[in-house]
């Protein structure tokens, strides 16, 4: 470049020598820009280091993987699947063992709700809910007890917290259902 | 076409010999482009066996009306730029303060000379590794896929206003390196 030599018109004709690299210029654009170059040798330095850097480019071929790439691939794949099987099963595991602490835990909800119904009923109560208020006896009475006072005042942070864990746990089955090992994976395509 | 969409669907459906055709007929322009985005063949492998993995993974999400090729060199190339962004190799050069090219510094062969294949492949490697990581995915996907501006927005998922000025800008940086010589 010559020092502080400077073109107040290189940026244009910069944007415009790539555009021609590339082909896109209209025959006016293009012959503007050769008119430019013949006078501005700023300007036409740049477009000779451009097609410079072009050339060693288009001069380059394409560069192939080392042998074998096709099969390292593959291992990755099955790596991979494997690993995703094992995922899948400790999720299952987890997901299985919080559905039967949840249906523990409404079990004995139930039970003690049972068991409260039967108690305010009092020993007139021959409706249904009191004869399986019955059958659980002396453990239902009990937790009645304990489980009175706590739900009646904590019943709607508990429904809200059941619910939840019901969300959740609903969805962690879909997701396992939908992406269970071996099943086929589904779009668009046709 | 019809027996790369054979291949498609049989991966859909699970089948991993059917893929491996795929990354078959598909390796050479999948590799090309993380060699030249990250210059290293260990790196490159690397990427390009990632870029495999992940189209495997998101084959659902591919549509058929776009080439599957393009689709690949996609996934790569946002790979690539990921990874030289965590890796911040990309040099942070301005049009205002261009630094001496790399090729200048080292013992290498200045880019008029001819040389052998192994040392040109060096020389475009240095003069690639100059460009900021999305100028260099632009100027990869114009050069060794003869790519339009709407192609390469669309595999870089931007404007073709913005592939024109990264193409331009890279094309400056890299004349006034050669100047600077």
């Amino acid at each position: 470049m010559g020092g502080a030599m400077q073109c107040e018109h290189n940026e244009q004709f910069s944007l415009l020598m790539s555009l021609a690299l590339d082909g896109m210029l209209s025959a006016g654009e293009q012959r503007n820009l050769h008119q430019h170059l013949a006078g501005c040798p700023i300007c036409r330095a740049e477009w000779e280091a451009m097609q410079q850097a072009s050339l060693l480019f288009a001069q380059s071929d394409m560069v192939g993987p080392p042998l074998g790439f096709a099969v390292r691939v593959e291992r990755r794949l099955e790596r991979q699947s494997q690993k995703q099987k094992r995922t899948f099963g400790g999720l299952a595991v987890l997901t299985s063992s919080l559905s039967l602490a949840g249906i523990t835990v409404a079990a004995v909800l139930l039970i003690a709700l049972a068991a409260l119904a039967w108690s305010s009923l009092g020993p007139q109560g021959t409706s249904a809910v009191s004869q399986v208020a019955s059958s659980v006896g002396l453990m239902g009475k009990g937790a009645t007890l304990f489980l009175t006072e706590l739900l009646l005042r904590y019943v709607t942070p508990l429904l809200a917290v059941a619910g939840i864990g019901l969300v959740v746990l609903i969805g962690i089955w879909a997701w396992l259902f939908a992406h269970r090992p071996g099943s086929s994976q589904r779009n668009g395509y046709v | 076409m019809d027996q790369e969409r054979a291949w498609i669907e049989q991966a859909l459906r699970g089948d991993r010999k059917a893929f491996g055709q795929l990354v078959r007929a598909y390796e050479r322009p999948v590799y090309n482009l993380t060699y030249r985005m990250l210059g290293d063949s260990a790196e490159a492998e690397d990427a390009a066996q990632e870029t495999f993995l992940r189209a495997y993974s998101k084959l659902a999400t591919y549509q058929p009306g776009r080439k599957f090729v393009n689709w690949l060199l996609s996934i790569a190339s946002h790979h690539c730029i990921d990874r030289l962004r965590r890796k911040s190799r990309a040099p942070q050069l301005s049009l205002e303060e261009p630094l001496p090219p790399k090729w200048l510094e080292s013992d290498a062969p200045r880019p008029e000379q001819v040389v052998g294949k192994k040392q040109e492949r060096e020389r475009v490697r240095q003069v690639l590794d100059t460009l900021p990581p999305d100028y260099r995915a632009a100027v990869v996907l114009r050069y060794w896929y003869g790519m339009s501006y709407r192609e390469i927005a669309s595999t870089m998922e931007t404007t073709e206003s913005a592939i024109k000025s990264r193409l331009h800008r890279a094309r400056r940086m890299m004349a006034q390196d050669l100047q600077a010589a």
